[in-house]
């Protein structure tokens, strides 16, 4: 309702713009001193002072109008709605704001109460119009106010450029503030509810205990005497599946990175290095059903047949074994992980291996050194350390992808390594731990705080201890 | 691939020309600069800028204009045969034409001077002489360059092992992110020159030696090649040039990097080189192609405008541009 006045606010402070610009240059005009800012700055200035404070109001009043109304109504409701059961007083009262707006209520009330609503929603449209119009008011004093006030002080000696100059900071700052509270705020929420977690469930057990099953852990008394929150084995997972992700994407990403800053022509440059960048946006939920629908299978079916080759020969216990073998495996998980990797593994690297100088390419290539002697001999030893920072960038990528592994790894929490087995990691843990109906406090969804906790402390190392190596490295060539 | 020793005395007809045999006689040695003439020039190198500046009144060929020419202070006068010939060598990037149909012979243990203005196409020339320009993507060299009379531009020429026998020296220092052993050792692994580790240590020793660093650094031949000074990683990259035994050396600017001090080294180091190579190098400083060179060949707008014995070149050109160059009246 209040947002109404948008436009006219806009309007008013356009007006004090032009406003303050025509004052500013008669001002100046008629002064002898020479004026500090030129006119449109103080038209700035103007309608900063001008918009911002109404601005405030509009928002204080839409932040607060809502609590506000609702207590005036609730304090001021007639005996009968007052001692209705809370949750109905607010269906009550919900429904009289419809009835106010012109619209239908939700419920049918009993006679009494339908006698009452009307009553009620024309006092809630009073009090709303009431509520809009003081804000309004408050908006159009606060603009006045700061109108006055600006008026006041334009002269030629009033430094506008820089006062503007000044807010435009303050609001730079307040956005990056921001942005950083919240941050903060996320971290030290998950500190608080890992913290609870770990009240009920000791450090040691759940960083060195290897059984996991939070499933069974339904009764508070169970937690802790039954060691079902050790994290070993999603650790464990964890790090398989990162294993053969990596397996996949470093080769893979480095080599393809070197013949596109080594090897490719300007034009196969031009026409691989975007298809990457587009592999490199594809969601990953795409991969993952890519995971569970097409490479999983294919992968069972290889394994099965090999299996059933193997089956009454020299090696028959692992024919038996590979005909067993499932869908949801750790190898499919971590390849196809891998795969969306690369783009990032390579383009990472491409920008190292390019920003290594030219220079030394020259040089090698003076000496009478081949591509590959200069790559493997100058170039990579050169890029090194920001190839291994660009890995670790990946790895943590890798250590905190979900959706791939959600859908592709599976649930078992197994303490193995062994790829074609079934594993489970930290993300699919947290996802199955928190959806689905859960009451909040139990052991069981606080599980999912120290799970977050512990991720985001490793991909935080991780990420730190890469960047730290890249920036060493650009410096190094700047 | 050693490509066979080339002599042609029927070339060497005018001097003017990069002719072989009008300096029959033994190598000029550094020692034969008169000691004193190269001790109150090379502060010079410091006002290269001031003496360059035109002056005014005169732009005649005039006795003014000789003044401001640098004195020549090389030793003179070629000392071997041909070694590198150019014929027609026209240099295209794309569709742009950089080089355009330059003739010119080098002579072998030499130091031949290319000076021109920025851009004139002398680093061009410079990289055709390697298959350098085999590098660059878009680039494409036509006319016929011979070493020691073999044609390096067949398909029968592996322009690698090319390049194992014409070292370059770059413009800004370039050693390789390794140690200063590494360093000189690079090329010697790299063609299998040495079969052991002495022979290894005895090629680095002996490079280093004859790039005049090996005193500076031989308490630290396994620290970083990168931690030397401007002046010691270009002496560096020198060595490392010629622990591959190369036949001809080519410095693009070298010392454009560098202090007048590190300059003065390496200018040094050139003309004791010249014994054992033919040496090109390209070089802005007029002052600098004074000091060092034997043959200058003065580029303009990519072609080649002059080429004669540095002293005439300095003292008596006969091209209007040549001398409006070396007097400082553009570039
Ligand atoms: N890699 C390149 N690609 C395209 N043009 C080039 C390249 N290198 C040099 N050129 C052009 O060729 C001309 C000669 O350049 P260069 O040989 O570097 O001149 P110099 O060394 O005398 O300053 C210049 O016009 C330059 O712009
Ligand atoms: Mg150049």
């Amino acid at each position: 309702m209040i947002w109404l006045f948008l436009p006219v606010l806009i309007a008013l402070s356009a007006l004090a713009f032009f406003g303050g610009r025509e004052i500013a240059s008669r001002r100046a005009g008629a002064s002898a001193i020479k004026a500090h800012s030129r006119p449109s700055q103080h038209g700035y200035y103007a309608l900063i002072w001008v918009g911002v404070p109404a601005l405030v109001v509009l928002l204080a009043a839409a932040i607060f109008s809502g609590p506000i109304e609702q207590s005036v109504m609730q304090a001021g409701a007639p005996d009968s709605i007052a001692q209705l059961e809370p949750f109905r007083r607010d269906a009550f009262f919900n429904d009289a704001r419809l009835v106010s707006a012109g619209q239908q209520p939700h419920q049918i009330w009993p006679q009494a109460l339908a006698e009452q609503l009307t009553q009620e929603a024309r006092r809630y449209g009073d009090l709303s119009r009431l509520l809009s119009l003081g804000c309004i008011v408050g908006a159009l004093v606060a603009a006045t106010l700061g109108g006055l006030f600006v008026y006041t002080r334009i002269s030629p000696t009033l430094r506008a450029r820089n006062r503007v100059e000044g807010w435009i900071g303050g609001v730079l700052f307040t956005c990056s503030v921001v942005a950083v509270l919240t941050t903060l705020g996320i971290v030290f929420s998950l500190l608080w509810d890992s913290l609870r977690f770990f009240q009920s469930v000791p450090i040691a057990e759940f960083l060195f205990g290897t059984q996991w099953s939070p499933q069974i852990a339904i009764r508070a008394d169970q937690v802790g005497s039954t060691g079902a929150f050790g994290a070993v084995p999603l650790f464990a997972g964890t790090f398989l599946i990162m294993l053969i992700a990596m397996l996949v994407a470093a080769p893979i990403g480095l080599f393809s990175a070197i013949y596109l800053s080594e090897y490719a022509s300007r034009t196969s440059r031009a026409v691989f290095k975007p298809i990457l960048e587009i592999l490199a946006g594809v969601p990953t939920v795409v991969y993952g059903f890519f995971a569970a629908l097409t490479v999983g299978p294919a992968f069972r079916e290889a394994f099965n047949g090999l299996g059933a080759l193997m089956v009454g020969g020299p090696l028959d216990g692992l024919g038996q074994y590979l005909m067993l073998v499932q869908n949801q495996m750790a190898l499919v998980a971590g390849a196809v992980m891998g795969i969306m990797l690369i783009p990032f593994v390579s383009s990472l690297s491409d920008d190292i291996i390019n920003a290594v100088p030219q220079s030394l390419r020259d040089g090698s290539y003076a000496m009478g050194a081949t591509k590959s002697e200069t790559v493997k001999r100058v170039l990579l030893p050169a890029a090194l350390p920001g190839i291994a920072g660009a890995l670790l960038l990946a790895m943590s990528r890798a250590i905190g992808e979900t959706m791939i592994v959600t859908m592709a790894a599976g649930l078992a929490a197994n303490l193995t390594l062994n790829p074609l087995d079934t594993v489970t990691t930290v993300t699919v843990q947290i996802v199955t731990l928190l959806t689905g109906d859960q009451e909040f406090d139990s052991p069981k969804t606080l599980a999912a705080f120290g799970l977050g906790l512990t991720l985001f402390l490793v991909t935080l190392l991780l990420n730190i201890v890469a960047q730290r190596i890249v920036q060493k490295y650009r410096e190094q060539y700047d | 691939m050693k490509l066979p020793f080339f002599h042609n005395p029927a070339k060497a007809s005018d001097g003017r020309e990069g002719g072989a045999s009008d300096n029959p006689g033994l190598p000029l040695m550094g020692g034969q600069i008169v000691p004193g003439v190269t001790d109150t020039t090379r502060p010079d190198e410091t006002r290269d800028e001031s003496f360059l500046t035109p002056e005014p009144e005169a732009d005649a060929r005039g006795a003014p204009a000789a003044q401001r020419v640098p004195a020549v202070t090389a030793a003179s006068g070629t000392a071997g045969p041909t070694k590198i010939m150019a014929r027609d060598v026209s240099v295209f990037y794309g569709e742009k034409q950089a080089l355009y149909d330059v003739s010119l012979d080098i002579p072998d243990k030499t130091v031949t001077a290319l000076i021109g203005p920025s851009g004139c196409g002398k680093s061009t020339f410079l990289r055709t002489m390697n298959r350098m320009n085999d590098t660059i993507q878009g680039c494409r060299v036509t006319g016929r360059i011979e070493m020691d009379g073999n044609d390096i531009n067949t398909k029968a020429i592996d322009p690698v092992l090319l390049r194992a026998q014409v070292g370059m020296v770059f413009q800004k220092p370039n050693p390789f992110p390794k140690t200063i052993y590494e360093n000189v050792a690079y090329g010697p692994k790299i063609h299998g020159l040495t079969t052991n580790k002495t022979e290894l240590d005895g090629v680095v020793e002996a490079s280093l030696k004859r790039a005049g660093l090996w005193e500076e650094v031989a308490d630290r031949l396994h620290s970083a090649g990168t931690g030397l000074s401007g002046g010691q990683q270009q002496r560096l990259v020198i060595a490392r040039a010629i622990a591959v035994n190369p036949e001809v050396i080519l410095m693009d600017e070298p010392c454009s990097a560098l202090d007048p001090i590190a300059t003065a080294k390496i200018e040094e180091l050139i003309d004791e080189l010249r014994e054992r190579y033919c040496i090109v190098i390209v070089t802005h400083s007029m002052a600098q192609a004074a000091r060092v060179s034997q043959r200058t060949a003065f580029f303009h707008m990519g072609r080649l405008v002059e080429t004669g014995n540095t002293e005439e070149i300095f003292t008596n050109p006969r091209e209007r541009r040549t001398l409006d160059y070396i007097t400082g009246r553009f570039g």
